[in-house]
């Protein structure tokens, strides 16, 4: 497709405002006469809370005021609005703490140094219960019960199937099973979990915060609070990562607002690093069973898979990474029976939720290992085994998707290439590889918003200047730059003649927010629709300018309105919007958009796919591991900023490679023992392999100008191509996650002893 | 509130009499990369936080054959300097992966080593070293040898009163190669699964060992010394055979923990590997300094 704009490199729009420190985040937010906020944590996994005694603190000189449960409505909130029985977690709970560093009280004092020397001074007093911190004990007889009526404490179940499952495995050659475990991870993000809460006499909020949808953080704080959604303003222009992590109501959020509603005043609360790590929520550890039937000649026939996943304290979003890890193990091949069952079990842990991949990184590992063990079990080539069962252009999931656009096979293509450049390998290493695929947003509502999914407004002024508000979240991925490059595409001017507007309710329209990989596709759409309408209008205006013949039809390139099939004759874009707001008595030209996905299956209006190759040295005497080179061939549909793609690949891969053999959050009684970053082991710069991405283009119908997601699929093949890369380099398969240096050591002992 | 009392004296005098002062209230701040980690973890809460920040008479990396480094010589300027490089190479090794750049200009060997992490990157190759360690107090001064000055995690033979003012190394003897390995999780902002300091002083042929120092971070409660795996390699031809067994004998030797940074049986085995590949290093290091 011939474009303007779409699918050149630019930085990102708000690039100088970061670079040159001047991009307000919420850490940087003053009110005058702010107050500020600490929080008081359980130190019990479980416990009843039986009496708080504040009075000490509240004695101390510069303590303003404390609250706690008592001071709430008692609302049990969640982000699943639509199920009343999931909408478990109250944020300062009245009766019992699920878990360690659980909020119990919080403080509002003139300084942060006396707010946290008042948290000393509350006495709480606790009745311990039993605990139990790992789902496959918790969901035991005999276990404690976590929250009342959910037997076992089973929280959610999740059943998908398709075909006739028992049917197919009668037909298989050859049936493997195997168990895996798949750990947690922390978001992690640059910008910790933070809020200032403005409440004011006339009855009004306003809360900046960072959040990956200020449209949720008005309708969950309304709810909480008791307050009109239209008397709720959420302000998130800058926002330092959120990775999935920060769109569920926080403490930070809810207990700044308590506070200030109590107080009239301003009050800030900043998680410390600390806070972030024991007491947000986390990527879904879970225990998954896989048993896959095939063919002699590789052809897939049936899986079924059981997964236990641990949910923690509280529901959050985990119950949408259930439901997406049961889907996309099946991903990104053909199946003629599949069947997956799913329980989300509570622990007295750390909630778990959405995180990058949401549920997907743990099944693409899962099922690309089994796959690489079923490849060599059968002496096949584990490319071709790919290839003959993998998605193509137009396939159906019965009952679930239907797939347009898909470039597995081209990937697969690419890949293959790449490995045979690469030759004999030396020994000790090894290439993995690992398809997956990632939904272009979601189409579930447990939200329950009544509005469309996204909407944006395009506004023309009358020097030419665009203004475009959209309700889409901008949280360093680039979608405002993606946006504005839609924008500028469609109306035919250029990106620096867009200025975007986000990150506001109260001047920008309701939109579901950055998650699901949604923006460029949902917020696209309505963008593209928006200035579709407002360039209409000048048209309108420049036809009955230039009186052409009426078989003509107008457009706009580059600033300049023409005729589609005679460019050479047209007009100045500047000089036709001056003279059509005149025309118009005045008013700017304003275009409206939106976008809701209908008719277009269970789970997301279109698929990225990719395969990625992975090359590993593995160290035999240590087990330690070193990336080396790691080539993803990628269709996105049309790229939109190849610059934005690349930041995201490499973005991804070292997010997903740390899932594959760093981070990881272990819990000892309770206890998250790593909560700093000494200990939780983020990947750094000179521990990342040399990355390539091969663009593959397909055009995908149902995205503005053919885009698709780009950014979040890409986080879940490496920790599968780190497994089979390791089986490929010294034949061990590592079933646990993350793969460290001991797993690795201590498979190789026991292949040595076998 | 929670707080204390910031006093930077200017000298070491000065500083001294401040420790007179206020005793066990005290507590010493040079580049406070563990100090302020402490505080805020609220594992201390001294009264009265002595800085020996900047004190030139600290700051120095004297050359001479032998080394003398000043307790208050920062991580960084160890790094950079080129008589540590070229006759040092062990504690180049140690001091350029530890940290970050910024953690390494705030730093101080003087606090790694009073600081008596089991895990101090700079421990094992002092040991190595036979280094001496001045103590001044009020009441005069003592040496220490530096094998003696640990005594458990977090505790050394300094008293109240008393700090560390310098390290004195002697000159090696001829035919010497020296080596730090660190095992990490990641390259780099690291801390040591297990760190391996190797010491080997050749006879003339360049293969016979005349004196073989080993010694260990995170083996134990405190950095120590493989005095058995020592004892096999002197007198011995050094190769990879012999460099083996002295390895399996450091690990024998060793008692680590289990934590989440890695396991006891994981930590044996990476000494067993780590001796023999450090072992190499040194001999490699060894004929290099003959040549040259």
């Amino acid at each position: 497709m011939k474009c303007n704009v779409i699918n050149t490199p630019v930085h990102n729009v708000d690039g100088i405002a970061k670079v040159t420190g001047r991009a307000t985040y919420t850490f940087d937010v003053t009110v005058p006469g702010m107050l500020f906020g600490k929080i008081l944590r359980s130190p019990h996994p479980h416990a009843r809370i039986k009496n708080i005694d504040a009075s000490a603190a509240l004695a101390l000189n510069g303590v303003r005021a404390v609250v706690t449960g008592k001071d709430t409505l008692g609302i049990k909130q969640g982000i699943w609005r639509r199920y009343k029985e999931l909408c478990d977690e109250q944020i300062l709970p009245l009766e019992k703490v699920r878990y360690i560093g659980e909020p119990v009280a919080a403080v509002a004092a003139d300084t942060e140094e006396i707010a946290e020397q008042a948290l000393d001074l509350i006495e709480v007093d606790y009745e311990v219960l039993p605990a139990v911190y790992d789902p496959m004990e918790a969901i035991k007889k005999e276990a404690p019960e976590i929250h009342e009526g959910f037997e076992r404490n089973i929280n959610v179940t999740r059943h998908i199937e398709w075909g006739d499952v028992d049917d197919a495995f009668d037909e298989a050659d050859y049936i493997r099973e195997d168990w895996f475990r798949c750990s947690g991870q922390a978001h992690a993000c640059m910008e910790t979990r933070c809020a200032v809460a403005s409440y004011t006499a006339d009855g009004k909020l306003a809360v900046w915060t960072s959040t990956q949808s200020a449209y949720y953080h008005q309708v969950l704080l309304a709810d909480v609070l008791g307050l009109k959604e239209s008397d709720v303003r959420v302000i998130a222009k800058y926002v330092g990562g959120g990775f999935g992590g920060k769109f569920e109501l926080d403490a930070a959020q809810f207990c700044s607002s308590v506070l200030s509603m109590k107080l009239c005043k301003p009050v800030k609360i900043v998680f410390t690093r600390e806070e972030d790590f024991i007491a947000s929520k986390r990527r879904t550890p879970m225990y998954y069973y896989v048993r896959t039937g095939v063919k002699k000649d590789g052809t897939f026939l049936a899986r079924e898979a059981r997964v236990f996943t641990d949910g923690g304290a509280y529901t959050g979003m985990g119950a949408t990474a259930l439901y997406l890890t049961g889907f996309f193990h099946s991903f990104p091949y053909k199946w003629r029976g599949y069947r997956h069952d799913g329980f989300r079990v509570y622990t007295n842990t750390l909630p778990s939720t959405s995180m990058r991949g949401f549920g997907t990184p743990h099944a693409t590992y899962c099922s690309e290992l089994q796959i690489d063990l079923i490849a060599k079990e059968l002496g096949l080539d584990r490319i071709e085994i790919r290839r003959k069962n993998g998605h193509t252009p137009n396939y159906e999931v019965p009952g679930q998707a239907t797939i347009a656009s898909c470039g597995l096979e081209q990937c697969l293509d690419e890949i293959e290439k790449w490995i045979k450049s690469r030759g004999e390998l030396p020994p000790n290493r090894g290439i993995g590889i690992s398809s997956y695929g990632f939904m272009s947003g979601g189409i579930f509502n447990r939200f329950d918003t009544p509005y469309s999914f996204s909407s944006a407004v395009v506004t023309i002024n009358y020097d030419g200047k665009v203004d475009l508000h959209v309700g889409a979240q901008d949280i360093g991925q680039g979608s405002n730059t993606t946006l504005a490059i839609i924008c500028a595409e469609d109306l035919g001017v250029r990106l620096e003649d867009i200025r975007v507007h986000s990150g506001d309710t109260a001047e920008c329209p309701p939109d579901l927010g950055a998650w699901g990989s949604r923006q460029t596709l949902m917020a696209g759409n309505a963008v593209k629709m928006a200035a579709g309408e407002a360039k209409r209008q000048l048209l309108e205006f420049a036809a009955a300018q230039m009186s052409p013949n009426i078989v003509y039809d107008l457009d706009i390139k580059d600033r300049w309105v023409h005729l589609a099939g005679r460019p050479e004759r047209g007009l100045d874009y500047f000089e036709v919007v001056k003279k059509a707001l005149r025309g118009k008595d005045g008013q700017r030209i304003m275009g409206r958009g939106y976008y809701t996905p209908h008719r277009k299956g269970m789970i997301s209006p279109a698929y990225s796919y990719g395969v990625q190759a992975l090359e590993i040295d593995v160290d035999p005497e240590t087990g330690k591991i070193k990336l080396l080179n790691c080539v993803t061939a990628h269709d996105c549909g049309q790229p939109i900023n190849p610059l934005g793609l690349t930041g995201q690949l490499e973005g991804a891969i070292s997010m997903a490679a740390g899932y594959g053999f760093l981070e990881d959050i272990p819990i000892e009684d309770g206890m998250v023992m790593n909560p700093n970053l000494v200990d939780y082991k983020l990947i750094r710069a000179p521990d990342m392999p040399e990355t390539e991405v091969i663009e593959i283009e397909t055009y995908e119908p149902e995205g503005p100008f053919g885009a698709k997601e780009a950014g979040e699929g890409l986080t879940n093949p490496t920790a599968a191509a780190l497994a089979t890369a390791v089986l490929d380099a010294v034949g061990v398969p590592i079933k646990e996650l993350p793969i460290t240096p001991e797993k690795v050591l201590n498979a190789l002992k026991e292949k040595k002893a076998q | 509130m929670r707080t204390f009392e910031y006093l930077k004296p200017a000298s070491v005098n000065k500083a001294l009499a401040l420790l007179d002062l206020y005793g066990d209230q005290a507590k010493l701040i040079a580049g406070g990369t563990d100090v302020m980690v402490q505080w805020k973890k609220r594992i201390i809460s001294p009264q009265v936080l002595i800085s020996l920040r900047n004190l030139a008479e600290l700051s120095f990396i004297k050359f001479g054959g032998g080394l003398e480094i000043g307790a208050g010589t920062t991580h960084r300027a160890l790094e950079l300097s080129p008589e540590i490089r070229e006759h040092f190479p062990v504690i180049h090794d140690a001091v350029s992966n530890l940290g970050s750049v910024q953690v390494r200009n705030s730093g101080t060997i003087g606090g790694n080593i009073c600081n008596a992490a089991p895990s101090a990157d700079t421990a094992p190759p002092l040991l190595v070293l036979d280094t001496n360690v001045r103590i001044a107090s009020t009441k005069g001064e003592r040496t220490v040898a530096i094998r003696d000055f640990f005594r458990g995690p977090s505790r050394t033979v300094l008293q109240t009163g008393e700090l560390v003012t310098l390290f004195s190394i002697p000159a090696p003897l001829p035919r010497t190669g020296m080596a730090y390995s660190k095992h990490t999780r990641r390259k780099a902002m690291d801390l040591p699964i297990v760190g391996v300091a190797v010491l080997l002083s050749f006879e003339e042929d360049l293969k016979t060992c005349r004196k073989a120092a080993i010694a260990l971070g995170v083996a134990a409660p405190t950095p120590m010394r493989a005095a058995n795996a020592e004892a096999f390699l002197a007198g011995k031809p050094v190769d990879k055979t012999t460099l083996l067994e002295a390895g399996k004998i450091a690990s024998e030797e060793a008692s680590p923990r289990t934590t989440i940074r890695g396991s006891a049986w994981y930590r044996k085995e990476i000494i067993r590997v780590l001796v023999r590949r450090t072992g190499l290093i040194c001999m490699e290091r060894a004929k290099g300094a003959a040549r040259s």
